[in-house]
């Protein structure tokens, strides 16, 4: 299996590091430290209630892994083994996975290794193991299971574990030697105190398989249990989680900077502890295996360096300390102190951690998983990703809680004790005198960062150097000017059809080569304007110390509060002169002739080298002194080249890397030299420019130079954080050196020496390329020319970049489509096709193997191609009501599809026209805002859509704002007119692949008859992604490329972020067969698809259905304006204005006609290639090659083979979707819930029904809902006709999309999305009879709850957790205290909160309102004020509101505090505050001044949007 | 980009004229712009489209810049809008005079509105350039010292020196009229183009180093064999010159004029360097004007100048629609409407679908003139219609002046191509390859000469194109 891996990487696009997991995970533990059995079958027990936040495979029964830490068995062992053992704690036991070819030459090799370090062997005990339960593919790599048992004369403890350590990594460096990779020779764990159990089941197979675990005597203290959730079905037995210390459900983003920042401190590691030993240690982690795998291995050094593990884990992952959280002065001190040793390990993470005495968890800064605890009476702390894994009588439950974002939660059954957040961390901030050392040592220079002074010193050369540089008009005009003017990047719209930097004629920067990689599906994006207090940008440039170490000298070093310097900063770095920060600066220069760059990034490197040894610790890189002699090394080659030669010398934490160039310009640009590794960049010739444009008159003279250039530096800094966020990554120092980019068009070599670690699947330009490039433009700055080359990359110009929609080939369409004239038709095919061929995209390099041509007539019928086609998801609102609903209607005359896109649908357009006209889109899209998506919506579809990210923006959020909102669309997306509507960058449902998998079965359960399918867009990786999509159980997954077009987006992302849907969906469709999972699932592609060869090439890479956005606009009227985003569309397409509307002149036919071109087009060419059937060319890739016969200076070394890449597969399998998925729905209770209210749903009487409910009864209400919808339509049953009474834990999802008329009401608690989509129904929840808790200190539902509800009422006795009631537009909610990140993005509906907030309360809310029953008048701390204003409730509406709610919340609940605050009623008012959005409350005072709002229209405004 | 809603908010406003009734009365320039404010208005009507269809080849044969031009307008940054406008045009006052503006009809905007007023803007940009001084000579800063000859000064040969003196080349100019200009100077009235407006521009060139050789008229004064042997490369850009003829009974009767003779010598007059007596005067005739084009209109305008008693064109194609909306039905391409230019303003009788079968008269001169009326049919090869004589529709009329103006058929055949021993196309035009080379090596044409009688605008194009294709040519 590991060779077909490595055969699979070397010949294809699968990475194995692309591969990504997520999980349940969970533990328990006695406090008091009590050994029992029970620990470990209650282990088993959470493991199997989590079983569905785990996957299987292809053969669906090989489990993605799921494993148990455990305290050592002493009696267990004693008892089996048939040799002595001495007492516990002095001896080691090891778990170890041996290859079975080579199992007694491996343990041979462990006891010669354990002699040489000194310990003694005990014996060996082969693990009793049943392999028959296990899937094939798991059995197949089945290791040697191995227990070894050892033992240190005299030595136990702390010590003892310090030399297993050591053991264990020298048995693993060994095993290496002999050529034994991680999945041939495996520890679990070696250890004194703890052994983990692990392998590729599924829970339920779990204790089947080890017998140990089953047996009475075998008794531990505490177990905590993980169960894995994998992109891909490689068996992989050494990844099973937990490992020796941690387990991990989420994903480091930044795994690669982490890595490279760890790898070359191997020489200034150091600890008395280990003394000599130390070197043993090396390699400190292995990069090969999961990030999860990464992080345990350092957690591992860091602790056993001295270090508690409580303080580790803060080190590792800080929790946010910026200035807007109130938190201690020490603690902040802590976390700034240790920014000076290790940058965080960023990425959505629940950690568990355990040395076997203590055991805990631990949440990231953004909260992003689920975890939550019970702390019982009788002493046993359980704690999971879910509640109500374990039954515990509610009489026995003392507290219910939950992870909230940077918490921790440790239990010490050598103390007793269950330890809380605040003491842990107020212990670990004071264990040496951080903030004392901080204030004493750390550097400042005065002036830094503040007020710019004047450029200019570089006017007399700016032509000069603009030229040398290869500055465009476009780059002054669309670029640097509207970030001087508006301090923030530039917007675009319609996407990218400019040729891809690897193929383009003009001379490209390097920076062009590589695009942004983003976040999807398996960890989310975040909103860095919303969320931005968990951001920040700040960080620490100096000299770094040993990590195993804390001294004041660590924190020597200088804090740039962001990267972006001034020439004055730059001057004042120069000028510094201090023991601890010595600066110098060394020319980035070559000669300029060729052959002659590779040496001067040599002398680079080596003199950098050199300055580092002579005891600097800035270096500034520049490339000021360029001259005709002396070109510019490009920036981001030379950061790289450095920044790893010092890797790669040990050397890198010794120096900060600063850039002073005047080739950076674009974000973009800036982004990528500091993702490589650089700590702040001076972008001078930009400076230069400013004052230059300014001087010209370009910027108004009423923006003083200062403005401008800060203006510039805002932009930029906003920018990096908008790239940042949208790879999930919160601040710039583990951004910095992690690598987030993939490149496309470079040599693989080349990539690999300078730019190590970063993907390139196609290989492309090397230095030679990159070296001609660099000086076409250096000589042409010092020769004359006739005039500066236009740059047409945004905008067409004649003699710039070539775009794939020239003028003729618009021009030929739509005359094409209008005269229903397919020889016009074909000169718009010919001119695209030409293009694409003149190497405007990849798949111009392709050309088809000749086939043997067939008769026209024997191929497939026109209608069979066309039913294969959809629209792309455009929403009614991005486009006109026209324009939308033609689209509509053509598609579906065709049989075809249309895509809602997200924005929701008029009901009305469900009803059939008189004519037989039908408006509705039969996919509708489910996106992060969820705009419109209830009950009906959901059934009214045949295809439901998850959004995961679009190709213009991924990663990110937009916006449509307030003027665009008429009071048409406000009704379709369930708002109010003039209020902006904000769509976020995440799901907050879907932070991981099996969220997904819940989104997916919720949408099954809201709609059983759709398919549903998941939107992606390619980048390197986007095949694992697809797998887990697979496995997930969509039925489709849609591969975009980052082309796509758009309403608006910030123009890098149009430009830069994603790949080529050629890249993306070849590497789909080699995954899922690899993992034999392409048969469960359908592929679509669109992207700039243009013609029936884009569409034969896409099918031949594994696409079987096709999306078309831009062209289907073409074809009604579109002319490329890309002016969507400022609503001035001159067509009357992208544009709400009713004037401009008026102006569209699309129709249906001209839709119509283009599909029926196209299919025509791809019949001539099926029968040419000799095809009947459209299938049987799905996946053949062996039927394209790459084109010989065109010639370019890039194209030369481009590398299209691995796309073309088939695995083997059985005989007899097919390319394509052949049997679709098996949902497995039949843990719901929907079915029962049904049948019992039949007569009801059949007009009967109410009814009221009983029901038992646990946490693997999920999304309960919605498929029961979908029934009430379909057969009551929008307004459903009068309140309360279906009563259900649960007791239980529900699992997630609990009352989604529940219709009106439905009441659920949940005696004991529920676990994340509860009423997510509620749509009418009420939810009430209160804790279970007997419960001798305080409800409103207890958590009794999970996060995410009212997620995107429309309408409805909720009623919680208790707390919730984080993002309550986040995009609500409709909902009525009473809640007794909630999260961090309350009411975020809300447009509408009401929510009361008896209680406590966490912050950033009301981000983004531009609808509703929140009442806040404010006790400590603290609350304005935690509320995000952007948007809002918090008023006293006064009013009388507001009054009686108030009142009516909580009586019903009592009335429902019984709460007891609800009680207490009608009790004192006129006491408790003042206390109370009105959240109130400030739009909103316009658009209410608009509403009620004037009855038709129609004619008070908002006035446009320019302000720029994304 | 300017504003994003200025083509909502703003009305196209276009230059003034003197009303027809006055400016007959003289051969000046009639027209004068509107205030620079307008201008602010009109660039900010731009939509800085994604694709400018103004500036792609349905629009601007020379390829301005136009959306950044009209935004700087906008933005009132005039020396920036003329910075741009050079890039690519190098005689702005000839286009933004004289052009039909294709960049207008390819205006987005014109898919259902106004289009931007952009050959306006761009005559306003170098005016305010010229008025401002920014209009300076720019000799090059180091000299190649390869020698290049031009024929023809018209605006391809202009545009073409223009360029290859910036690059540095020794460049001369021949001529065969006593001024250079070409067609500039001796076929378009003063009315459209006053010559000082030409011989300001000629004095930039001359200070840049162009050398001017006229009243040369190489093959008879200077041989081909010279040229070779003196010039590094050779520009032929002599104009499409052979006009086509009518050639029914009658037609060398005295009174009836190539449109070339007559306007050449109209303007040579009203320059003062021709006598009365050689003028061909309208002055108290009945005219007809055989030609509906551009050249049949600059007849009509100089005829009413000089008194005409009655004009009226004839065209043999049939009358195209009328079409009264601003917007352009046939976007983005040429659409074949009813147009109506300032000279027919100025008063003329127009008739379509009208064949001239010929001309009486006596040794006086022309006297009468037959003609019949013709219909145009779907033709047997596909596409072309056929002309179809309409029986009986014979009528005649009484006409003292009659001036051909049906256009040119290609490039004259003098003895310098013949003494090049040139190819040429089906058309008659100088055969050329994509670098705007002739058959013969080192020999490039431009211009009307290689491409048959089209606009100013493609010819400064092609003069252009030329230059650099001769600079690669020498760099070589």
């Amino acid at each position: 299996m590991t060779d077909m891996r490595l055969q699979y990487q070397r010949h294809g696009l699968y990475d194995p590091s692309q591969e990504h997991d997520a999980c349940g995970i969970g533990f328990v533990v006695n406090v008091d430290g009590h050994k029992s059995h029970t620990i470990i079958e209650e282990g088993l027990t959470i493991l199997c209630n989590l079983e569905h936040r785990g996957a299987v495979g292809g053969d669906r029964k090989t489990g993605d892994g799921a494993g148990m830490l455990l305290q050592i068995p002493h009696a267990f062992f004693q008892e089996t083994n048939e040799f002595a053992l001495p007492d516990p704690g002095s001896y080691g036991v090891g778990f170890l996975f041996l290859p079975p070819s080579a199992s007694n030459q491996a343990r041979e090799m462990a006891e010669q290794i354990l002699y040489a370090e000194g310990a003694r062997l005990l014996g060996w005990r082969s693990v009793p193991h049943v392999p028959s339960v296990l899937g094939e593919s798991a059995v197949k790599s089945l290791p040697d299971l191995w227990q070894l048992f050892l033992a240190y004369d005299g030595i136990s403890g702390d010590i003892l574990e310090r030399k297993l350590y050591v053991l264990r990594k020298c048995l693993e460096n060994r095993a290496r030697e002999l050529g034994w990779n991680r999945s041939d020779f495996y520890i679990p764990s070696l250890s004194s105190r703890t052994i983990v159990y692990k392998g590729m089941f599924v829970s339920g197979q779990f204790a089947a398989f080890y017998p140990d675990l089953t047996q009475e005597i075998f008794t531990s203290a505490l177990a905590m249990v993980h169960q894995r959730y994998s992109t891909n079905t490689f068996p992989s037995w050494s990844l099973a989680q937990p490992f020796r210390f941690i387990g991990h459900n989420g994903e480091i983003n930044t795994i690669r900077g982490n890595i490279n920042k760890l790898r070359d401190r191997n020489a200034a590691l150091s600890s008395p502890l280990f003394g000599k030993d130390i070197e043993k240690l090396f390699p400190i982690l292995d990069p090969s295996a999961s990030d999860s795998a990464c992080f345990d291995n350092v957690f591992e050094l860091l602790t056993m360096g001295g270090r508690s593990m409580e303080h580790t884990m803060m080190m590792m992952v800080p929790e946010a300390f910026g200035l807007k959280y109130h938190i201690s002065r020490d603690k902040r001190a802590f976390y700034e102190y240790h920014m000076t040793i290790m940058d965080p390990w960023d990425g959505p993470a629940a950690l568990l951690f355990s040395d076997g005495i203590k055991i805990g968890a631990y949440l990231d800064r953004n909260g992003l998983r689920p975890g939550r605890y019970v702390i019982t009476r009788q002493g046993k702390v359980v704690l999971a990703s879910e509640t109500g894994v374990l039954p515990i009588d509610p009489r026995d439950v003392k507290e219910k809680g939950r992870l909230a974002p940077g918490k921790m939660f440790v239990v010490d059954t050598e103390r007793r004790r269950v330890v809380k957040d605040n003491e842990i961390k107020a212990h670990v901030s004071r264990w040496k005198p951080y903030r004392r050392w901080l204030e004493e040592n750390k550097i400042e220079l005065k002036g830094l960062l503040q007020v710019p002074g004047q450029a200019g010193s570089e006017n007399a050369r700016l032509p000069q150097l603009k030229m040398a540089f290869g500055y465009t008009q476009e780059d002054l005009n669309m670029i640097i000017l509207p970030m001087v003017l508006n301090a923030q990047e530039p917007v675009g719209s319609m996407g990218n059809d400019a040729k891809l930097a690897a193929f383009s004629d003009q001379p490209q920067l390097l920076y062009t080569y590589f695009r942004q990689r983003f976040a999807q599906v398996t960890n989310p994006p975040i909103d860095p304007y919303r969320e931005n207090l968990v951001m920040s940008l700040s960080s620490w440039v100096g000299r770094q110390h040993n990590i195993m170490d804390e001294s004041p000298i660590h924190c020597r070093q200088l804090k740039l509060s962001h990267p972006i310097l001034t020439d004055d900063d730059i001057e004042r770095l120069k000028q510094a002169d201090l023991q601890f920060l010595k600066v110098v600066k060394v020319p980035m220069l070559f000669a300029s002739h060729s052959e002659a760059l590779e040496q001067g990034i040599h002398r680079l490197c080596l003199e950098v080298e050199s300055k580092v040894d002579a005891g600097n610790s800035v270096i500034i890189m520049s490339d000021r002194e360029l001259d005709q002699e002396h070109a510019a090394i490009p920036a981001l080659l030379a950061t790289s080249a450095v920044h790893h030669h010092l890797v790669r010398r040990a050397k890198r934490h010794l120096t900060a890397l600063i850039l002073e160039t005047g080739e950076c310009r674009e974000i973009h640009h800036f982004a990528t030299l500091l993702s490589f590794g650089a700590s702040g960049v001076n972008p001078y010739l930009v400076f230069e420019i400013i004052r230059n444009m300014r001087d010209k008159g370009y910027i108004p003279v009423k923006q003083s130079l200062t403005d401008a250039t800060l203006n510039y530096i805002t932009a930029v800094n906003k920018g990096l954080l908008k790239i940042m966020s949208k790879m999930g990554i919160s601040t710039m120092r583990s951004y910095r050196h992690a690598q987030t980019f993939e490149a496309l068009g470079l040599d693989r070599n080349f990539v690999d020496q300078y730019f190590p670690g970063t993907h390139t699947q196609i290989g492309g330009a090397g230095m030679d390329v990159i070296e001609l490039e660099t000086l076409l433009r250096h000589r042409r700055a010092f020769q004359p020319a006739d005039r500066s080359a236009d740059s047409g990359k945004y905008h067409y110009r004649h003699e710039g970049e070539d775009h794939l929609l020239s003028p003729e080939a618009i021009v030929s369409l739509q005359e094409a489509v209008r005269n229903n004239d397919y020889a016009a038709y074909k000169k718009y095919s010919d001119c695209i096709n030409t293009k694409s061929k003149q190497l405007g995209t990849l798949r111009g390099l392709f050309r088809f193997k000749p086939g043997s041509a067939i008769s026209l007539d024997r191929v497939e019928p026109e209608e069979q191609i066309i039913k294969r086609f959809v629209t792309a998801a455009m929403s009614f609102g991005s486009i006109s009501k026209e324009a939308h609903e033609t689209l509509a209607i053509a598609m579906n005359r065709l049989g075809a599809r249309s895509n809602s896109g997200e924005g929701g649908e008029d009901p009305e357009r469900y009803t059939v026209l008189n004519n037989g006209d039908n408006l509705n889109s039969k996919i509708k899209q489910v996106a992060s805002a969820r705009f419109g998506v209830n009950s009906m919506y959901l059934i009214n579809s045949e295809e439901l859509q998850i959004k995961m990210s679009q190709g213009a923006k991924p990663g990110e959020g937009g916006q449509l704002p307030g003027f665009k909102v008429d009071k048409m669309i406000a009704r379709v997306r369930h708002a109010i007119p003039g209020v902006m509507l904000i769509s976020p960058p995440p799901h907050h449902d879907i932070y991981s692949i099996e969220d997904l998998a819940q989104l997916i079965f919720d949408l099954k359960c809201g709609n059983p008859q759709a398919r549903i399918s998941v939107k992606l867009v390619s980048e390197a990786g986007v095949g694992t992604v697809a797998a887990g999509v697979a496995k997930a159980k969509a039925d489709t997954v849609v591969i975009s490329g980052h082309d796509g077009g758009t309403g608006a987006s910030p123009l890098s992302s149009i430009k830069y972020a994603g790949s080529c849907w050629e890249t993306g969906l070849a590497e789909t469709q080699q995954i899922l067969e690899m993992n034999g999972l392409r048969n469960l699932i359908r592929v679509q592609v669109d992207g700039q698809l243009r013609t029936a060869r884009d569409i034969i090439i896409a099918a031949m890479l594994g696409a079987e259905e096709f999306g078309f956005g831009t062209i289907a606009l073409i074809s009604m009227g579109c002319i490329m304006m890309r002016k969507c985003h400022l609503n001035t569309c001159p067509v009357g397409i992208a544009t709400q204005d009713p004037v401009l509307r008026e102006r569209f002149t699309g129709k249906p036919e001209h839709v119509i006609n283009f599909m029926r071109f196209l299919a025509r087009e791809i019949r001539e060419l099926m029968a040419e290639l000799g095809f009947t059937r459209m299938n049987d060319l799905i996946g053949r890739r062996d039927y394209l090659e790459t084109d010989t016969a065109i010639e370019h200076f890039k194209s030369r070394h481009l590398d299209l083979t691995r796309i073309f890449f088939m695995p083997d597969q059985p005989d007899g399998i097919k390319h394509y979707c052949t049997t679709g998925q098996r949902q497995d729905r039949s843990s719901s209770l929907d079915k029962n819930l049904i049948r019992s209210a039949r007569r009801t749903l059949e007009g009967g009487q109410p009814v009221t029904l009983r029901r038992r409910i646990r946490n693997n009864h999920r999304s309960t209400g919605a498929s029961l809902s979908a029934e009430l919808s379909k057969l009551f339509g929008i307004n459903g049953l009068p309140e309360d006709h279906i009563t259900v009474k649960f007791q239980g834990s529900a699992g997630q999802s609990f009352g989604a999309f529940l219709a009106p008329g439905i009441t659920f009401q949940l005696e004991g608690d529920a676990n994340d999305y509860v009423g997510k989509g509620l749509s009418g129904g009420k939810i009430i929840l209160k804790p279970p009879k007997g419960s001798q808790f305080l409800p409103q200190n207890n958590i009794i539902a999970g996060n995410v709850c009212l997620f995107g509800a429309t309408g409805g009422e909720v009623y919680f006795n208790g707390m919730v957790g984080e993002r309550f009631c986040v995009r609500n537009s409709g909902a009525i909610a009473v809640v007794e205290g909630v999260g961090d990140h309350g009411c975020e993005y809300m447009t509408g509906g009401r929510v009361i909160i008896l209680g406590k907030t966490g912050v950033n309360f009301a981000a983004g809310m531009s609808g509703g309102i929140a009442y806040i029953l404010d006790t400590t008048q603290l609350f304005d701390t935690n509320c995000n004020l952007d948007m809002v204003d918090i008023e006293v409730v006064h009013e009388p509406d507001d009054i009686v509101f108030l009142n009516n709610y909580i009586v019903r919340h009592h009335r429902y609940t019984g709460s007891p505090l609800a009680r207490q605050v009608l009790d004192s009623w006129e006491d408790m008012l003042p206390f109370f505050v009105k959240v109130l959005p400030v739009d909103y409350r316009k658009a209410l005072e608009r509403i009620t001044s004037q009855t038709s709002g129609d004619e008070d229209s908002v006035t446009m405004t320019e302000e720029v949007f994304t | 980009m300017g504003k994003p809603t200025g083509f909502l908010d703003y009305q196209p406003e276009y230059y003034l004229s003197e009303a027809p009734g006055e400016r007959i009365r003289h051969f000046k320039e009639f027209i004068s712009l509107p205030a620079p404010e307008a201008f602010s208005r009109q660039g900010a009507r731009c939509m800085d489209c994604g694709i400018p269809f103004c500036h792609s080849e349905y629009g601007c044969p020379v390829y301005n810049l136009i959306p950044e031009w009209n935004d700087l307008v906008y933005r009132d940054l005039w020396q920036e809008a003329y910075n741009r406008l050079e890039q690519t045009n190098n005689f702005p006052e000839f286009t933004g005079r004289l052009c039909p503006a294709p960049c207008e009809t390819a205006c987005t905007l014109s898919i259902n509105d106004h289009p931007v007023t952009i050959k306006n803007i761009e005559l306003a940009i170098i005016e305010q350039a010229f008025s401002s001084g920014w209009v300076i000579p720019k000799p090059p800063g180091n000299e190649t010292g390869k020698r290049i000859a031009v024929i023809g000064s018209g605006p391809a040969g202009l545009a073409a020196a223009q360029q290859l003196r910036r690059s540095g080349h020794d460049v001369t100019v021949f001529e065969k009229s006593p001024m250079p200009g070409g067609l500039l100077r001796y076929g378009i009235p003063d009315f459209k183009l006053e010559k000082w407006i030409i011989d300001r521009r000629l004095e930039q060139l001359e200070q840049e180093g162009i050398t001017f050789e006229t009243n040369i008229d190489v093959g008879e004064d200077i041989s081909a064999r010279f040229l070779v042997k003196s010039f590094d490369a050779i520009l032929l850009a002599t104009g499409a010159g052979e006009p086509r003829r009518l050639e029914v009974p009658g037609a060398d009767l005295a009174g009836i004029h190539l449109a070339m003779d007559y306007l050449t010598r109209s303007n040579m007059f009203v320059a003062g360097k021709l006598g009365e007596t050689e003028l061909i005067t309208a002055r108290d005739k009945n005219v007809l004007v055989i030609g509906g084009g551009d050249t049949g209109s600059d007849c009509i305008g100089t005829a009413n100048r000089q008194g005409a008693r009655h004009i009226l064109q004839v065209e043999i194609l049939p009358k195209p629609a009328e079409h009264s909306k601003p917007c352009n039905p046939a976007w983005p391409g040429w659409p074949n409407i009813m147009r109506t230019s300032s000279s027919h303003e100025e008063g003329c009788e127009r008739e379509w679908g009208i064949a001239t079968r010929s001309f009486q008269g006596d040794h006086h001169g022309v006297k009468r003139v037959h003609f019949n009326r013709v219909e145009w049919i779907a033709g047997k090869n596909n596409g072309n219609l056929d002309i179809k004589e309409i029986r009986g529709s014979g009528f005649s009329r009484e006409f003292e002046l009659v001036i051909l103006a049906m256009g040119f058929v290609h490039v004259e055949h003098n003895r310098l191509l013949k003494q090049f021993n040139i190819e040429f196309d089906q058309k008659g035009n100088i055969l050329t390859d994509a670098r705007q080379m002739s058959t013969v090596a080192g020999v490039f044409a431009a211009g009307d000469a290689a491409a048959g009688a089209s606009l100013i605008v493609r010819a400064i194009y092609q003069g252009r194109r030329a230059a650099r294709a001769i600079n690669a040519y020498l760099g070589r």
